[in-house]
């Protein structure tokens, strides 16, 4: 199987994307929406449109502190700016949607969010609270579901190895949307937030089937040894298994016959995000967008990333042990 | 068929009784299915249905407004009450605006974020001018009973007095110092009697007659109590006679009267300096309900009607579109089986869409954008036993039994994927602001959905199908191949 044969470069790519991912959300950062930081979102249309500068003079002149304006357009194609402030008043608003409308043609406010700073925390620590909460939920369950399966890796080690994929199925995504919000000021808010919870879901799932025929695989390739002890007069039975089949086989083996299923899973998620980021509205086409970024990354690392890790570890693991049995 | 010599199991006798059961199983499912979409549409095209699509503000276009209440001081007990009061009073108050179907809720911000806030969201399809629903919000009164502690209120006096002698050149900072810490020991002037607008039963405009020392007509809001209110009126009346009970209207004190006697009545008067038109405005406003506690706007949003239809219509041709492709890679790569999986896709759809009308789930762009991405999910327990099949079928079995095992070995990870993704749905739901909570719902209910349109309907579907063993010409080999084998 390719995945476990090559799966030093495999992996070294991944480790790859995984810093280079990293290093630019750190430099780059996100830019977190109004949702996150409070504030005052204006999207005002035109049938024709002024100059970003007239609109900027107006804006300054009502003195409502730092604001920044950017282009867009709405649903129905029509050409207009999105102006961000701090959050407004009632008073306030009406001020800027009179003043933003009176410059050019046929002004139109479509759209007006103004968030609290208190509910911009709230959300913040809301988002926070979600995410981990799922992340702490996958390991339990994987650790649990996989309890059973011993040897020769722990069902931690399959819990820890999800994590791990799921980061890199994350950090991708987030990577780009940073890339993004420095070229053209797209924002993570509370659906950027959805698409990498999904996109956790997804990669869980990912990982789960592929363990799963793992865990078949171990089950059918094993001799099972039963030995009687006497011990203060109970008889205890001792069941002791041999694998039978090199474990990077029997991992390999379990690629190849998942892998229709894990490319055939993603084409249709993708298939169903495509027509979303090109037919869908404007609202949701980061959001699809992100998703995309990170089903990509995710069947990458269900292939590459997932079970190499884990013969990895167990090379890792028998190689530990070769040496404390030679040391002895 | 009938002379197979082995049988595997009991369950694979393909009798013909067993086959006429498989086949009335089948047109049962498909029975249930077209009068399900039968329902769904019927719903969405009429206009008076029952059960419409609910579909919000960012679909429908109108305005979301947030309201934060100031619970400050008052027992946690209270205030699930005062809310449903304070809900009662803006419900209305937006009545009266005459917006159809205005949406009011109180909302509890979740345990996570520290201390509890109560909101009160107002949702008003249809208005884009949020201006007018924000004044007449604004206008509801808040009417508050407070006794004054005359020290405490002369020591705020006095040194209101001195800062503002202060002013004058003097040495400001030491006094100002000097005149905080000594307001900071006295004390709130005014303290809080719990006696609010919430306990009142009606407001009158009235003249005052020509009687004790007071000017003759002058206009003056009467107050009525509810029973509960009256009685707290009396126990305070009674309990603190000689002292000054003062009336604020807004924040503000309109009079405070000295408590000569008990009052028992369940009456109050206030008089304020008001000229007629004040009072009539305020009797007006009292009327249609006071504020219980005070609250204020800290979020806003609108949403052009225009701006919505046009999400909502591109959103729902993104679904037909992504449900087409979907459904044509399922035909072109598992063929019979496939054709089986898009009628299952297509139930699912349908099955969602039903609930969405039934619970009913108000639908956003993000959820609308969920339920997109849910379809092309929805058919990996389909891939997932498929592919099973597939090898089942090469192995030699016929093609019903590596149905039946298919079904068996994929559930497995079916369960153990479905699981995952049905516990963070509902962590979403659990800690979720109410977009994210709309989002795993949609979530939640399409992941059990498509569990059992995959275990229900594709299994009985696939059942129903004659058994082709591995000799039966290439055609059927074909119908129940995958991808690019022959």
């Amino acid at each position: 199987m390719f995945a476990v044969h090559y799966r030093k470069i495999l992996l070294t790519i991944a480790l790859v994307l995984t810093v280079a991912s990293l290093a630019i959300v750190a430099f780059l950062g996100l830019k977190p929406g109004i949702d996150f930081t409070g504030g005052s979102l204006t999207e005002v249309v035109y049938n024709e449109v002024p100059e970003k500068s007239a609109l900027s003079e107006v804006v300054e002149k009502l003195g409502i502190g730092e604001f920044s304006i950017q282009e867009a357009v709405d649903e129905t194609g029509r050409n207009g700016y999105l102006v961000r402030t701090q959050d407004l008043t009632e008073a306030e608003r009406v001020l800027v949607s009179q003043a933003v409308t009176s410059i050019g043609k046929d002004g139109e406010i479509t759209r007006f969010t103004t968030v609290g700073p208190v509910m911009g925390k709230e959300l913040r620590d809301k988002a926070l609270w979600a995410v981990a909460g799922v992340v702490l939920i996958i390991v339990l369950y994987v650790a649990f579901a996989f309890a059973g399966i011993g040897k020769p890796v722990s069902s931690w080690i399959y819990g820890s190895i999800t994590i791990l994929v799921l980061l890199f199925d994350v950090i991708v995504p987030m990577a780009l949307v940073s890339i993004l919000g420095h070229t053209s000021g797209i924002e993570a808010d509370i659906l950027f937030v959805m698409a990498l919870l999904a996109i956790l879901g997804l990669s869980v799932n990912n990982s789960i089937v592929i363990f799963d025929r793992v865990r078949e695989n171990l089950v059918l390739n094993r001799i099972e040894k039963r030995t009687k002890k006497m011990e203060a007069g109970v008889v205890r039975e001792e069941v002791e298994y041999t694998i039978t089949k090199p474990f990077d086989e029997i991992v390999g083996e379990s690629i190849s016959q998942t892998m229709a299923r894990s490319i055939n899973t993603s084409l249709t998620v993708l298939l169903a995000l495509f027509a979303l980021y090109f037919v869908g509205g404007e609202v949701t086409k980061v959001f699809a967008l992100t998703l995309i970024a990170g089903v990509i990354a995710g069947t990458y690392s269900a292939i590459c990333t997932a079970s190499p890790l884990l013969v990895v570890y167990a090379k890792w693991q028998e190689k530990k042990q070769a040496e404390t049995q030679t040391k002895q | 068929m009938t002379n197979q010599p082995v049988k595997i199991s009991n369950e694979s006798t393909s009798s013909k009784t067993d086959n006429f059961l498989r086949a009335f199983r089948a047109v049962v499912v498909l029975g249930i299915l077209g009068w399900l979409a039968f329902f769904v549409y019927s719903n969405t095209v009429n206009e008076n249905a029952e059960k419409p699509f609910k579909l919000g503000l960012d679909l429908a276009g109108g305005s979301h407004l947030v309201y934060e209440a100031d619970t400050e001081g008052i027992d946690p007990i209270e205030i699930p009450d005062l809310m449903n009061t304070l809900k009662a009073v803006i419900e209305k108050r937006i009545n009266v605006f005459g917006v159809s179907e205005p949406a009011i809720y109180v909302e509890t911000s979740s345990i996570v974020s520290g201390e509890q806030h109560q909101r009160l969201v107002v949702e008003l399809p249809g208005v884009t001018d949020v201006s007018k629903a924000v004044e007449e919000i604004g206008r509801t009164p808040l009417l508050e009973f407070k006794l004054v502690d005359l020290e405490a209120l002369a020591a705020q006096q006095s040194i209101s007095e001195i800062t503002g002698k202060g002013k004058d050149g003097e040495d400001t900072k030491a006094i100002v110092k000097v005149a905080t810490s000594s307001l900071l020991a006295m004390g709130e002037p005014y303290i809080d009697t719990g006696l609010t607008g919430r306990y009142l039963e009606s407001a009158r405009l009235e003249f005052t007659g020509a009687q004790s020392g007071q000017v003759a007509n002058e206009p003056v809001v009467s107050l009525r109590f509810t029973g509960e209110g009256a009685d707290l009126f009396a126990k305070i009346t009674r309990e603190n006679v000689g002292q000054q009970l003062a009336i604020f209207l807004d924040g503000e004190v309109i009079s405070s009267p000295r408590i000569n006697e008990p009052i028992t009545g369940g009456t109050a008067i206030i008089s304020g300096g008001f000229n007629p038109q004040e009072a009539r405005d305020l009797a007006q406003n009292l009327n249609f309900g006071a504020l219980p506690i005070p609250i204020e706007l800290i979020n806003t949003q609108t949403i052009g009607a225009s701006l919505g239809q046009e999400v909502l219509e591109k959103g729902v041709k993104a679904g037909v579109v992504g449900l087409g492709i979907i459904i044509l890679f399922m035909l072109l790569w598992y063929r019979l089986p496939g054709l089986i999986a898009g009628v299952a896709l297509l139930s699912y759809v349908v099955i969602m869409l039903a609930l969405f009308q039934f619970i009913p789930v108000t639908l956003t762009a993000a959820g609308l954008a969920g339920f997109i991405i849910s379809i092309g999910m929805a058919v990996d327990a389909n891939i997932l036993v498929f592919e099973r099949m597939k090898e089942e079928f090469l192995s030699g079995k016929t093609s019903r039994e590596s149905a039946r095992e298919g079904f068996r070995r994929a559930w497995g990870a079916i369960r153990d994927s479905n699981i995952t993704s049905i516990l963070a749905a509902i962590i979403l739901f659990w800690f979720g602001s109410s977009l994210v909570k709309g989002f795993a719902l949609v979530f939640g209910i399409g992941v059990l959905i498509s569990m059992i349109s995959a275990l229900v309907i594709t299994r009985t579907l696939l059942m129903a199908l004659p058994e082709v063993e591995q000799d039966r010409g290439k055609v059927w080999r074909f119908l129940f191949g995958s991808g690019f084998f022959k």
